[in-house]
């Protein structure tokens, strides 16, 4: 195809957005509330996976060491820990200061520390990890460096925030194919009503001799030019939406720390990929949705 | 060339069994004719200009449209056999949201013409049909006559080998309807072929030629009439 006729007929779909005013109009709402949707359930999944990564980084196994243990034995222990794949975070906590604590803990009892002459307290190691599923392994293998006396970790309640974090993705999952599915039958109606309304002109292209790309192209330009407009749109919305949540949480309401919500994803962070899934999804819909729509109208 | 050889077709109807809409039909319309076809309703002339643009096949025979073998035609050759053919429908089946100018110029982008071409091309068979001062008019804004004529430059601006004009006066004035088979003779005088239906029998009386008259599926009549 010559240049000058593919122009003439991008510069053809393009004007058809503008000619097909309340179409284009119709179209185009359906695709922002699809693209709406789909794009806040994608951040609602992505601020839900870093809260439990919050929530799941407070756990941590203590390492507890024999009481008469030398440096050389704690610096070895030290390394062992901080070469295990799993660990994230490793800080020594020191019989002292574990005494110390402790005396301050239980200050109204103070002369009964005055009676032991030796420290009790076991110098410990407190490990955070970096996948919770694998604590008991983790602890496991923790037990068996030499020197250390027990591994105490918190694998019931591990065990529980795995569960709810499978759950919760499978939810997050589902919930954002169930709205892909119902986006793309919505823009498919949307856009074949428009289809249908223009039939007699592709009839007409179909009759002159029009190849069936020559009769798509101008409506898949329409449907990328809406979808992409779409697209901007929403990601405008979800901006405003969003940080206006974000704000709330973090200013306002001081119970929504505790569930980790002060921690979710600033969106200055996604903006731009925000904006490029936006426009690329919309574009995608709108030409994919047009392209199977004109398909009955070209069989002529 | 136009050939249809011991042509049938029969539309399947589920509650009737089917119905036979041409019976052995075999025509020939050399290079440069200009043909009438005519019948009453259900004589099986809408069928026969299906056949010829391959919006159906025949249930049994053969049709051959300037050296097509349309039974043999595949699909995606369809569009380019269409652009040897010009169509004229009765409801004009102009494009409303293009002016006069660019529906013609509509079907030269269709087979890829230069942008050299159409601006050359376009007044010249807009100057044919006596419409150049209407080019930048819409086809709404114009009478049915104006538009058949515009119906007719585009069919006759890619220059094709046969044009076939199903019911072009149906929808003008009858005194507007002379105009419209003269403008046709003229382009059929250049060498196109002009395959035409009508119902208008007084239309046919007047300019005669050869005539086929289809009845019930079968033709009635295939020969040359004296005009008035």
């Amino acid at each position: 195809m010559r240049m000058s006729n593919f122009n003439y007929l991008v510069k053809r779909g393009v004007g058809s957005v503008f000619r097909n005013g309340m179409m284009s109009i119709a179209s185009f709402f359906v695709l922002l509330v699809s693209l709406l949707l789909i794009g806040l359930s994608v951040l609602v999944a992505m601020d839900i996976g870093v809260i439990m990564s919050n929530i799941e980084e407070k756990n941590e196994i203590s390492v507890y060491v024999y009481g008469d243990v030398d440096q050389t034995t704690l610096n070895h222990i030290t390394d062992a820990l901080n070469e295990n794949p799993n660990r994230l975070n490793v800080v020594f906590y020191s019989k002292e200061q574990a005494w110390e604590d402790k005396k301050n803990e239980m200050s109204e009892y103070k002369e009964l520390f005055d009676y032991l002459t030796e420290n009790p307290m076991p110098h410990t190691f407190r490990v955070t990890v970096k996948d919770i599923s694998l604590i008991s392994e983790t602890a496991e293998e923790f037990s068996t460096i030499e020197g250390v006396e027990k591994v105490v970790a918190p694998y019931d309640f591990a065990s529980a925030l795995v569960n709810i974090r499978s759950t919760l993705t499978i939810i997050a999952g589902a919930i954002l194919i169930v709205m892909i599915a119902t986006s793309i039958i919505i823009i498919y109606n949307a856009i074949r009503s428009s289809v249908f309304s223009r039939s007699k002109e592709i009839n007409i292209m179909k009759v002159v001799g029009a190849t069936n790309s020559f009769v798509k192209i101008p409506f898949f330009i329409e449907g990328m030019f809406i979808g992409v407009a779409a697209g901007a749109a929403s990601w405008a919305i979800t901006k405003v939406t969003y940080e206006a949540l974000v704000q709330l949480f973090r200013d306002d309401i001081t119970i929504w720390r505790i569930f980790g919500l002060a921690d979710m994803i600033q969106f200055d962070t996604v903006t731009w990929y925000v904006l490029a899934a936006n426009c690329v999804l919309g574009a995608l819909l709108g030409a994919i949705g047009t392209i199977i729509s004109t398909g009955k109208y070209v069989r002529v | 060339m136009v050939e249809l050889k011991n042509v049938d077709v029969h539309y399947v109807d589920g509650v009737k069994g089917g119905v036979d809409a041409l019976n052995d039909v075999n025509i020939r319309v050399n290079d440069g004719e200009f043909v009438f076809i005519v019948g009453d309703s259900g004589a099986g002339k809408s069928t026969l200009l299906k056949l010829l643009t391959r919006e159906i096949q025949p249930t049994s025979g053969r049709v051959f449209v300037n050296g097509y073998n349309l039974s043999k035609l595949r699909n995606r050759k369809l569009p380019y056999f269409r652009r040897s053919l010009g169509m004229i429908f009765q409801d004009f089946r102009l494009i409303p949201t293009l002016t006069v100018y660019e529906n013609v110029a509509f079907v030269l982008r269709v087979i890829d013409k230069s942008k050299k071409y159409i601006r050359q091309r376009v007044p010249y068979v807009l100057d044919l049909v006596k419409l150049n001062d209407k080019a930048k008019a819409y086809p709404g804004q114009l009478s049915g006559g104006e538009q058949q004529r515009v119906a007719i430059a585009r069919a006759f601006a890619c220059d094709p080998k046969i044009i076939i004009a199903d019911e072009p006066t149906g929808n003008i004035d009858p005194r507007l309807s002379y105009e419209i088979v003269e403008l046709l003779q003229d382009i059929n005088e250049c060498g196109t072929t002009v395959i035409m239906v009508t119902h208008n029998h007084d239309l046919v009386k007047y300019f005669g030629g050869r005539i086929i008259n289809l009845k019930e599926g079968s033709i009635a009549f295939d020969g040359f009439i004296e005009g008035e």
